[in-house]
């Protein structure tokens, strides 16, 4: 059973993770964020959210008469990738994990994979 | 910064441990001069998010406070610590959004005391406040009309287009508005947090999908958010008749008419919102 604070590290501990930020998708702030970080955590926080809304209400319209419900997100530039895992949380949320991979040292399966079992060990 | 705002960073200051009461409008504990959970009386509590999604009942959350606490609490499995951490921390913004701009009931600090889900996470003063003032903001950009947080949610009968994407708590909304209910009466029977209804329920609005309040309806001042910059907008209904309803047309609509520059003129000599503007006038000559 993890933690907030807990489960931050645990994301970080993923092989190639650069960066690690847990958002609070409806008022879209962050809720913990890793101490390597140098961005402004607020600000990124709330374009993060603005980011994934958009995908949402992109998907929403591309797939009508479906229910979207993302897994995860993946976007990939040209320094890195950017992985994103919205959490369903009973009361309120998702809450989203958010990690910034190295695009040579990291393994976008693996890292997938870790941050499905770091979500199942944070709600129940 | 307001009276309570002032205080709270007194007590910060001081690293105080005790429980601020407001009254009956909410109670603010602190440990070593961080906030630990804050309540207000017309959102809802951590205990109510746990029992509107059928977690656990109220008599059970009622065993634990009185005997074993959190602990207890973590430990029979109903929630796991991430869960509780992060609904408290949902909780205790949400309450503050609505609490710290409160003023007038004569704020009560009992030394010691402490609330049984505290301790979960730690907030300070300072930054609590910023968040408000973030949310506040957000708020007002999305619809800058503060009345429809403490109107009915009245959605409209007949969709004004042919389609229309909703978010989740949008969804909630729109099901659960049975045209009587403000948005905290929503948010407490829905169990989502103030503010996610709020939110809601000001994009609902600037997308045109809320029915215009009914004429001469009286918004009660205690749900208004501080007034701001932003959207010092008198309440439709304490004003005189005037020619362009504020709802005519969405902001954002591109072949809306522009929306008056400056701010908007009443005949009310009575208007609350002008005589602000004239104190805060007056106070600003040199």
């Amino acid at each position: 059973m993890l933690g907030i604070d807990t489960c931050l590290a645990e994301v970080m501990s993923i092989p190639g993770a650069l960066d690690a930020m847990l958002v609070d998708h409806t008022s879209g702030m962050a809720v913990a964020c890793s101490s390597t970080s140098v961005v402004d955590a607020e600000r990124s926080a709330a374009a993060l959210t603005e980011a994934l809304r958009a995908t949402t209400d992109g998907l929403a319209r591309t797939c009508p008469g479906e229910v979207v419900r993302i897994d995860d997100m993946l976007v990939t530039t040209d320094k890195g990738h950017h992985l994103f895992r919205p959490l369903e949380t009973v009361f309120e949320g998702p809450l989203v994990i958010y990690v910034h991979l190295d695009l040579e040292r990291s393994n976008l399966a693996l890292a997938r994979h870790r941050l499905r079992s770091i979500s199942s060990q944070l709600t129940t | 910064m307001t009276r309570l705002d002032a205080l709270l960073a007194g007590l910060a200051r001081e690293r105080s441990t005790g429980a601020l009461r407001l009254g009956r409008n909410g109670t603010i504990f602190l440990a070593d001069g961080r906030v630990t959970y804050m309540e207000y009386a017309q959102t809802p509590n951590v205990e109510r998010l746990l029992t509107a999604r059928g977690r656990t009942t109220e008599a059970v959350l009622r065993g634990f406070r009185e005997d074993g606490g959190c602990e207890r609490l973590l430990a029979e499995g109903a929630v796991t610590a991430g869960e509780l951490q992060y609904a408290v921390l949902g909780v205790v913004l949400d309450a503050a959004l609505f609490l710290l701009p409160i003023s007038g009931t004569r704020p009560k600090f009992r030394p010691g005391e402490q609330h049984w889900l505290g301790g979960q996470w730690f907030f300070d003063v300072p930054g609590l406040v910023r968040e408000c003032e973030r949310r506040r903001a957000r708020l007002a950009e999305i619809w800058p009309y503060a009345d429809v947080d403490a109107l009915p949610v009245r959605p409209v009968a007949w969709l004004p287009g042919d389609g229309v994407t909703l978010s989740r708590v949008q969804w909630e909304v729109i099901v659960g508005a049975d045209r009587k209910s403000t948005p905290l009466e929503l948010a407490h029977q829905l169990g989502r947090s103030g503010y996610s209804v709020l939110l809601a329920v000001r994009r609902l609005a600037a997308a045109g999908l809320l029915d215009p309040p009914e004429a001469g309806h009286a918004a009660p001042a205690v749900m208004r958010p501080e007034p701001t910059e932003a959207d010092e907008e008198p309440r439709a209904g304490q004003l005189p008749k005037r020619a362009r309803h504020p709802y005519a047309r969405p902001p954002h609509d591109p072949e809306a008419p522009a929306q008056p520059v400056g701010p908007p003129t009443t005949g009310d000599p009575a208007d609350p919102a002008l005589l602000l503007r004239l104190k805060k006038a007056l106070e600003e000559l040199p």
